[in-house]
């Protein structure tokens, strides 16, 4: 390490870190594009702004530290870099690179004391997922496990520890991202433990084009969103809900509503007694009870960003609305010009 | 009189090109569809022959409108109900079919509304009045209760536009939940146009097209009544129809159209079948490439004339 490297990472880790309360205690992280220039927000439970950190690109999400103000924002995949960034000062503390001939895939988790980032990453050559351990004191890279799939893409800690990994099983181009194998993709949705070994897995044999991309936690159950890869005239589920030990059981829209996603879920978000997702090629949001039946649709150009909090849901979306979402459908929260990128993270 | 329409003069007008869809493309399509809908509705007999003209010219209405996925017609599952295709797993022919099978004395509009929406609407009718062999049973009270029963959803939709275009007339102002900015109706009516030609091009062309080795002209949408062709130059014109709507002096975009409705007249092959050709294949795939130059170049072109690109989170794919 040169000198100057050591010396601005010793002054990174001497510098207070402070908590989430002491940066105005925001609910959600949500990256965004206003003009030309991008940023990290945190958002208050009412989508007002708390703070706002620029980033150099576009984001794609962010995954927050359990109790201090720091987060790991995501650059769209395949991406080459993290940023942590510090939420009291907007300072970058450290930027993350995945070792030569990876790629990060737009997620992240901390363990449940924050002493442990993972992140979703593949090897650019294969896109044979691994995920990738970090020391958070320094953000040293410490190794990478097998993520057990293809292109695993968001990455979700239980309370327990545990690890939910979303293996997409798309294997893209390393550089222009195009897939390579629509024909005999096979998504997964993997279970590991804390120190990375394999618990459980399943896979959807009835849809093997559905691509599992983005996961949420309702108690023990993990609630997976897909992207359909196959004819998009078929009618498929874009949810699905999978308690470890038991098969996982697939939630199909209406009939009338078989559409209305565009096969396509963006974000999935849960409270204790609903699933919600969000799809903004369908411009809509649906949500399901906790047994996986429709309970209501709501409509809206280009929502994406979706979050739990207090019970409810907050939505995001692209021209600048923030909503909040029940069963009776979307109520504006904020409106601004900043538009809002694919995700919105809880903090909690 | 006064005070009310100076009122209506000092709210903030909707934005011209808003406005243009809604009053000069979308309430008079959906009102001819309705017309149409029901003079297919007056006719008295269940005789495939005396209904087939009608049922044309409600086809022909409905093309008119098809491409405006929003508001009224995505209720409640209507467009679909309208017109469902592509039926991949042939639900509609099967769900016919049992319908046949079963008492005609049973069949009422309400027990029609509860099937699947595969079995209803034009696509429904299409398979009653050209049928591709014998029908498992009398065909009358299933045609009569259809045609009955897409009546009703035109005469809703007509109907549901009402409070809808005002919607879109007032975006932006206090109490407008749907549409919080003005340039929100603009950019869903923009974002129409160009899903609209994506659908001509992946679909209505992409589907029979196949490929070169495997062209499919019998998946077609219309191939039973001989409007393969027809949709496709129908629903250019009336995605033309909007474009000039939202931005009349768009002379590359309409240029682009009318090479591509050009292309799609003169194809004369009404059920695409020529397609089985090598050169009848590469005169289709000529004109889905017409189709996405016209996509390409309205988004270029009325995108930035309008202020509004298509949506963020939408086109960037995850």
């Amino acid at each position: 390490m040169q000198r100057r490297t050591f010396l601005a990472s010793l002054a990174a880790t001497l510098t207070p870190r402070l908590t989430w309360a002491e940066v105005g205690a925001p609910a959600f992280l949500a990256a965004g594009k206003q003009g030309e220039a991008f940023f990290l927000h945190g958002l208050s439970a009412t989508g007002e702004s708390r703070f706002q950190l620029a980033l150099p690109g576009r984001g794609h999400a962010a995954a927050a530290h359990p109790t201090l103000a720091e987060a790991v924002a995501f650059a769209r995949r395949p991406g080459t870099f993290a940023l942590v960034i510090d939420c009291a000062t907007g300072e970058i503390r450290h930027h993350l690179t995945p070792p030569e001939g990876m790629q990060f895939n737009g997620h992240g988790a901390y363990s449940l004391d924050g002493s442990l980032l993972m992140t979703s990453e593949v090897v650019a050559e294969t896109s044979e997922g691994r995920i990738g351990l970090w020391d958070t004191a320094r953000y040293s890279r410490l190794t990478d496990w097998p993520s057990h799939g293809i292109g695993p893409h968001e990455i979700k800690r239980l309370a327990d520890g545990r690890l939910a990994v979303a293996n997409g099983g798309i294997r893209t181009d390393p550089v222009d991202r195009a897939k390579l194998n629509i024909p005999d993709m096979r998504p997964n949705l993997t279970l590991l433990a804390e120190d990375g070994t394999l618990l459980d897995q399943v896979d959807l044999p009835d849809f093997p084009q559905n691509s599992i991309r983005h996961l949420a936690l309702q108690g023990d159950t993990i609630a997976f969103a897909m992207q359909w890869e196959g004819d998009p005239a078929e009618a498929v589920p874009q949810l699905g809900l999978w308690t470890p030990g038991s098969a996982p059981v697939l939630c199909f829209p209406p009939e009338a509503e078989a559409y209305v996603m565009q096969g396509y879920a963006g974000s999935i978000a849960a409270t204790d007694r609903r699933i919600l997702i969000t799809s903004p090629k369908g411009g809509a949001a649906m949500i399901f009870d906790a047994a996986g039946d429709p309970v209501a649709t709501c409509r809206r150009t280009d929502l994406c960003g979706a979050a739990s909090h207090a019970g409810g849901f907050v939505l995001t979306d692209g021209a600048g609305a923030i909503w909040s979402a029940d069963d009776a459908g979307l109520s504006p929260l904020a409106t601004g010009a900043t538009q809002w990128d694919n995700h919105l993270v809880a903090l909690t | 009189m006064r005070g009310p329409v100076l009122a209506l003069l000092v709210a903030t007008p909707a934005a011209a090109d808003t406005a243009a869809v809604v009053t000069d493309h979308a309430r008079p399509g959906y009102a001819a569809f309705d017309d149409a809908a029901a003079r297919l509705g007056a006719v008295e007999s269940c005789d495939p022959q005396d209904l087939r003209p009608a049922f044309q010219a409600a086809y022909d209405a409905w093309m008119a409108v098809e491409h405006l996925h929003l508001g009224p017609a995505e209720e409640d599952g209507r467009a679909m109900a309208i017109l469902f295709w592509p039926d991949a797993k042939g639900a509609g022919a099967k769900a016919q079919a049992a319908l046949l099978k079963e008492d005609p004395a049973a069949l009422s509009l309400e027990g029609l509304a509860q099937q699947s929406v595969a079995a209803r609407g034009l696509a429904g009718l299409e398979r009653l009045l050209y049928p591709q062999a014998e029908l498992p049973g009398d065909g009358c009270a299933l045609i009569q209760v259809t045609i009955d029963d897409l009546a009703r959803q035109a005469e809703v939709l007509a109907a549901g536009w009402g409070p809808f275009g005002e919607e879109l007339l007032t975006a932006g102002q206090p109490g407008n939940a749907r549409f919080l900015k003005p340039e929100e109706a603009t950019q869903a009516l923009f974002t129409q146009l160009v899903t609209g030609l994506e659908f001509v091009a992946d679909r209505r062309i992409g589907r029979p097209l196949g490929s070169f080795d495997k062209p499919r002209p019998d998946l077609a949408e219309g191939h039973a009544s001989g409007r393969a062709q027809a949709n496709i130059t129908l629903s250019l014109q009336a995605l033309r129809g909007l474009a000039v709507a939202l931005s009349p002096d768009s002379a590359k975009t309409l240029a682009t159209f009318d090479h591509a409705i050009r292309l799609a007249q003169g194809l004369d092959d009404p059920n695409l079948d020529s397609i089985g050709t090598p050169q009848g294949w590469l005169k289709l795939e000529i004109l889905q490439q017409a189709v996405r130059a016209t996509r390409d170049t309205a988004v270029a072109e009325l995108g930035p004339a309008l202020g509004v690109e298509l949506g963020f989170n939408s086109q960037d794919g995850d």
